[in-house]
């Protein structure tokens, strides 16, 4: 069996007794590209903040590479590259200097390959962080991120302001890695649905705190159909009921010869999010 | 090498299959024959942005149907003759017509009248390309 990356087991957050996560449980398989999708506030951004380490849970765990995340050695923080919601800059720094700031902090740190991407994405690297648009200081973000070539990689949200082009060129980076022997783990959270068609192994629906939903993209993209009634399918099988009165439905649970319309991942966001 | 596939993120039908189908189409239309070279997983890959583990799973799955073959470096070549008898033409019109079916179905069309619109439309189509 493939080896399990990154894992949050019965993850719970209150907030001003507002409960963020829920019982949350989530395994990510080694080499996986999950997206995290889900509407405003369902959880992602504060999952993410569990998973890496920086917000801690009210009860239950999360581990990276097998590590706790509340307690990550450095050598492991090491291996471990983040893209927060909001850009993590110094402000005054141009990317150049974040660069020698940075690479100070990292073992793996790569002047030439974090060049390289930045030349792709089509990013300035003299101009100090506060006087880039909002496009280019999550650009400069992501390339701080993949320049010392993580084996983990979090990604919140990152090319919410990027254009169609840049977001391709960032695409690309996500798969372009030294040759090693372990593949790397991403998880990305984004509304940019077909974006993230073209590049996830696996997607994770979220919902209230809770995963509502998740498997492998390609086997949800042939096994959830949406049944039009005029008789409800039986309750095993439905994963939820859409606006209109339709279920949505998962063929492996159903009795055979079920048919009904394929969805892309907007139809399933939407259909889960009714 | 040149190759013409189009990906559609949005079609609800898997970007892997996507890409085996179009394979085995342009296999029964001849624009891909034997011992010609695909372009590499990475290629791919990085040309639509998209996953390599998605194309290395379409690629798998054709190799597997002995369709693709893979060659000591070269990569992945169409398979020779055998390979072509593999693609059956009717196999692979049998979505839309699952599809053309279905949808009669919900117009309420019975199958008779349904068998009359396709030979209508081929009469129609036969037509037009007699001159």
């Amino acid at each position: 069996m493939t080896r399990i990356a990154i894992e949050a087991r019965d993850l719970q957050l209150a907030y001003q007794r507002k409960t963020i996560l829920n019982h949350l449980n989530l395994a990510v398989p080694e080499g996986a590209v999950l997206g995290l999708v889900g509407r405003n506030g369902a959880g992602k951004s504060t999952l993410m903040r569990c998973l890496t380490g920086l917000v801690k849970p009210t009860q239950g765990s999360c581990r990276i590479g097998g590590y706790p995340s509340q307690d990550l050695a450095d050598e492991v923080r090491e291996r471990l590259g983040v893209v927060a919601q909001t850009p993590d800059l110094f402000e005054w720094l141009t990317g150049e200097q974040h660069f020698e700031q940075i690479g100070t902090m990292y073992r793996d740190w790569q002047h030439d390959r974090a060049r390289a991407l930045a030349a792709q994405l089509d990013l300035p690297l003299l101009t100090p962080a506060r006087a880039l648009s909002l496009g280019d200081q999550q650009k400069l973000a992501v390339v701080l991120a993949l320049g010392h070539d993580p084996d983990w990689l979090l990604l919140d949200e990152p090319v919410a302001s990027l254009d169609p082009v840049a977001r391709r060129a960032f695409m690309r980076a996500l798969f372009d890695r030294v040759e090693r022997e372990d593949p790397r783990t991403v998880i990305i959270s984004s509304h940019l649905l077909s974006d993230l068609e073209r590049v996830v192994s696996h997607v994770a629906f979220m919902r209230q705190g809770r995963i509502q939903l998740m498997d492998a993209w390609d086997v949800l993209a042939e096994q959830v159909r949406c049944v039009q009634g005029p008789e409800a399918p039986p309750p095993d099988c439905v994963l939820a009921q859409t606006a209109d009165g339709r279920w949505i439905v998962d063929l492996r649970r159903a009795p055979p010869g079920m048919q009904g319309e394929a969805m892309n991942l907007e139809d399933l966001f939407e259909g889960l999010n009714a | 090498m040149h190759m013409n596939f189009s990906i559609a993120p949005s079609d609800p039908t898997p970007i892997y299959r996507q890409i085996v189908d179009q394979v085995r189409r342009q296999m029964a239309g001849g624009q891909l024959r034997p011992g010609m070279e695909l372009p590499s997983v990475r290629a791919l890959a990085q040309q639509h942005a998209i996953n390599p583990m998605t194309v290395s799973k379409a690629y798998s799955l054709l190799e597997s149907e002995g369709l693709l073959e893979r060659r000591r470096g070269m990569g992945m070549v169409v398979a020779g003759q055998g390979a072509h008898r593999a693609v059956d033409p009717e196999r692979l019109l049998a979505p839309l017509l699952q599809a053309l079916v279905r949808q009669a179905a919900e117009l309420g069309l019975p199958p008779e009248t349904l068998h009359r619109l396709i030979d209508q439309t081929l009469d129609n189509t036969s037509d037009r390309e007699t001159p």
